[in-house]
């Protein structure tokens, strides 16, 4: 089992360098920041000694030695656009983007789950339809769209949850649910499909002619096997809610990275893109680690040693 | 126990959720103003920045040397008066009994403070543009101040651009990196915090040379998507909002607590074609061609909903030399088609042109240059319009790339002078013009220093006439600003963009 874990965190960081190389390319291939820094009126003479100054008139290999021999001393670099360290920006806005993240996905699993068993038990009924259509339409709608219309109905329309900005839970309850609606459209249709899986399955049916309780049934017997799917997909779902909502913070005026990165990448502000991505990235080996755990405290069969 | 960790990690995120603070400031409080524009500021440094929104919010901070009235006089502000005792020496007085914050008295030694650290390499200030004129800054005395400049122009040093003046003591005591997220200013508000991508508070300060603010609390608070902004502005939870686009106009004038208030901008909506590439477009015949292919007045108002001004001359309406009896181009397909002829292309025949614009930088920005193309391919020159995200469009522009027909606007110019607009657009020494003429770039000089008013005059309007002929543009507009404000809040929009919370004030 600790074999087990250290092999996957050296694994880890492994791609979390190589997600730096590539992204390091990515951004400084799109042009630098002069253009957007510099006042228009301002001289070729002015921007060429901009470009001096910040080294980006160096080739980019230089470039990228540079900014690797920092890295790896956990240096990142400043912002261009802020001029102070780029991680501590990063770092302050990850509260923000946690608490979104975990607030969507525990709106996701309290409707998804339960309605997702449900819609399973009592298939082609009225309530399975509802479920489906749900899903189809959460899962197909932009969040972009339906961000909006939550704020007009629910914002302008109703007056009950304010529209913009970080505050106490009222604030939360929006973007929550517009971030949290997609995750919540699958997990519903996963839970669904990996119940009605178990439920046709031998020992579901010898279970019943024991004379198991239908609800014990569910619970006991057929969840436990359907968990499995529904947890790497938490895992996986948590991991990109946790790493940035780009378009619902900004709709929302949420101050968390994903609104951080989006305006990072439009003033090319080389180092808060890089650190913003690599957080994300290892946000997200993190979890894949701990859903792979889970698998075995889950499944019996299942064993890491 | 496998169902225990589930509970466990999603009551953690409910927990974190709940420990979140407390609600802010509703807009609605008496006595409290909230702002939202696009974006939250980059810095607190008022002289390491050139972006508008960020300006906005520390012109309540800090001040000028010198305003501007909203049609474009220089009114004293932190100077008294000013004078030139040389043709390369420009005197100040300062105001006396100034202060900043913390009392430190305002002195000549702020003013030459400032000039120096903006020009310190190691500062890396963006505005260096602003001082490059001022060879350097004596201080007589501590209300004067003198700026020795490399060549007198007919725009003061302080006054073409205008840095903000910051406490020289305080800034020698913390440095430079605290200074990016702390304020000590002379202005009208006093900083409280800023909460980064949240918002920045301010309090009125109330010892303000100018007279303590009616506005008790000023907070500015960004919100990127322009719909999210209007409902912001409908639900109360701002008074204020930048950049409303047109189509939302009329849902938030016929609402009972928000209206529309606009200006007349002095920012100028432009096509220019870059003559430095080969194509048509060095071509003088196809350039007036398209100029009469276009109608400019159909587009301003089918467009932008009527919100703008048709461009007749390149000074815009207001600008020193203005010529109101000007008349620019007109829409006449037939002569495009006489032009386009006589230029080599009958019938638009071996035309195939490109016309690039940024998506997002300007109100409906891609949509006009949508309508210039409709028109542009019916008057038979095929046009293709190529939109581009900002940043990536700013380098081209300073490269000069983009060909061979771009759009541009210009324009947050408070001293309402055409040479900010002609020397960088119109003549070699500019950094991003596309278009230029030897004896268009002597007159912009002599004209820059020549301190005869109506001689002055008569130079810029020859050269607008020259510049009008050449049609190194295709003249669209003149924006109208569109703000969405509370009913409550009692303010006027300006011509140079500005947003000042000392000009605000709220009904009882």
């Amino acid at each position: 089992m600790t074999a087990y874990v250290l092999r996957r965190i050296f694994g880890a960081a492994w791609v979390l360098v190589g997600v730096a190389v590539v992204v390091f390319f990515i951004v400084h291939l799109t042009g630098d920041p002069a253009a957007i820094m510099l006042p228009p009126e301002a001289t070729q003479a002015d921007i060429a000694a901009f470009r001096h100054a910040e080294g980006f008139d160096r080739p980019l290999y230089e470039q990228f030695a540079k900014f690797a021999g920092q890295a790896i001393r956990g240096d990142f670099g400043d912002s261009l656009r802020h001029n102070t360290p780029a991680m501590g920006l990063a770092l302050e806005r990850l509260p923000a983007t946690l608490e979104l993240g975990f607030a969507a996905m525990f709106i996701a699993v309290l409707v998804a789950v339960p309605a997702g068993i449900v819609s399973a038990v009592k298939p082609n009924t009225p309530f399975d339809f509802a479920v489906r259509l749900f899903a189809l339409l959460g899962q197909s709608g932009p969040t972009y769209w339906i961000g909006l219309m939550l704020i007009l109905v629910f914002g302008v329309w109703l007056g009950w949850f304010p529209v913009s900005g970080i505050g106490g839970l009222s604030h939360l309850v929006l973007p929550a649910l517009t971030l949290g609606l997609f995750s919540m459209a699958k997990l519903m249709r996963l839970t669904r499909g990996a119940l009605l899986d178990v439920l046709h399955s031998d020992f579901l049916r010898t279970a019943l002619a024991k004379g198991v309780g239908s609800w014990r049934l569910i619970g006991h017997h057929a969840m436990r096997n359907a968990w499995l799917p529904i947890i790497t997909q938490i895992g996986v779902e948590l991991g990109t809610l946790l790493s940035g909502a780009l378009i619902t913070e900004t709709i929302f005026a949420w101050p968390g990275i994903g609104r951080l990165a989006i305006q990072a990448i439009y003033d090319r502000d080389f180092p808060v893109v890089e650190v913003v991505v690599l957080l994300a990235a290892t946000i997200f080996v993190i979890l894949n680690v701990i859903v792979d755990l889970m698998y075995a405290a889950l499944d019996p069969r299942i064993r890491y040693d | 126990m496998k169902n225990r960790s589930i509970a466990l990690l999603i009551l953690g995120g409910f927990a974190l959720a709940l420990a979140s603070p407390p609600a802010p400031t509703r807009a609605a409080d008496p006595g409290t103003v909230v702002v939202s524009q696009g974006v939250d500021i980059d810095t607190l440094s008022p002289i390491r920045t050139t972006i508008t929104p960020t300006f906005n919010v520390l012109g309540n901070m800090y001040d000028y040397l010198v305003n501007f009235t909203n049609d474009g006089k220089p009114v004293p502000n932190l100077a008294l008066s000013w004078k030139r005792v040389s043709n390369t020496v420009v005197e100040y007085k300062l105001r006396p009994n100034v202060k900043f914050w913390n009392g430190d008295p305002f002195t000549s030694a702020d003013v030459k403070f400032t000039v120096e650290k903006i020009k310190d390499p190691n500062y890396k200030s963006v505005q260096g543009t602003y001082v490059s004129e001022i060879e350097r800054v004596e201080t007589p005395d501590p209300l004067t101040v003198r700026f020795i400049v490399k060549r007198a122009s007919v725009l003061l040093p302080f006054q073409r651009q205008r840095p903000y003046i910051v406490d020289s003591k305080f800034w020698q005591e913390h440095g430079d990196a605290y200074m990016e997220t702390h304020a000590m200013g002379t202005g009208p508000f006093i900083l409280k915090a800023w909460k980064k991508d949240e918002q920045v508070e301010m309090d009125a300060n109330p010892n303000y040379f100018g007279g303590a603010p009616k506005v008790q609390h000023l907070i500015y608070r960004p919100i990127p998507d322009a719909a999210a902004r209007v409902a912001a502005l409908k639900t109360g939870e701002t008074d204020l909002i930048t950049n409303v686009p047109p189509q939302y106009a009329i849902s938030i004038e016929g609402s009972r607590t928000t209206r529309m208030a606009s200006a007349r901008s002095n920012r100028q909506l432009f096509i220019a074609f870059n003559t430095l590439k080969p194509g048509p477009q060095q071509n003088k015949l196809f350039r007036e061609a398209c100029n009469y292919a276009v109608d400019v007045p159909a587009i301003v108002k089918n467009v932008m909903g009527g919100r703008g001004y048709e461009l007749q001359s390149p000074i815009p309406y207001g600008f020193f030399g203005f010529d109101p009896k000007f008349k620019g181009y007109h829409y006449d397909v037939a002569k495009a088609k006489e032009l386009l002829a006589k230029a080599g292309y009958p019938d638009g025949k071996g035309l195939d042109v490109v016309l690039n614009t940024p998506a997002g930088r300007y109100n409906r920005d891609k949509e006009v240059a949508e309508a210039v193309a409709g028109y542009l391919n019916a008057a038979g020159i095929k046009t293709t319009v190529r939109p581009w995200e900002w940043t990536n469009y700013s380098n081209m522009i300073n490269r000069r790339e983009e060909q061979p027909l771009y759009l541009l606007g210009w324009g947050g110019l408070p001293q309402f002078d055409p040479d900010p607009i002609f020397t960088p657009l119109f003549s070699s020494e500019g950094g991003i013009a596309t278009w230029w003429t030897p004896e268009v770039d002597k007159q912009l000089a002599d004209a820059r220093y020549e301190f005869d008013a109506s001689k002055r005059r008569g130079m810029y309007q020859k050269i607008a006439n020259e510049v009008d002929d050449a049609a190194p543009w295709i003249f669209l507009f003149q924006f109208e600003d569109l703000y969405g404000a509370s009913r409550r809040l009692v303010w006027t929009p300006r011509a140079d963009e500005a947003i000042y919370g000392i000009e605000m004030s709220l009904k009882q």
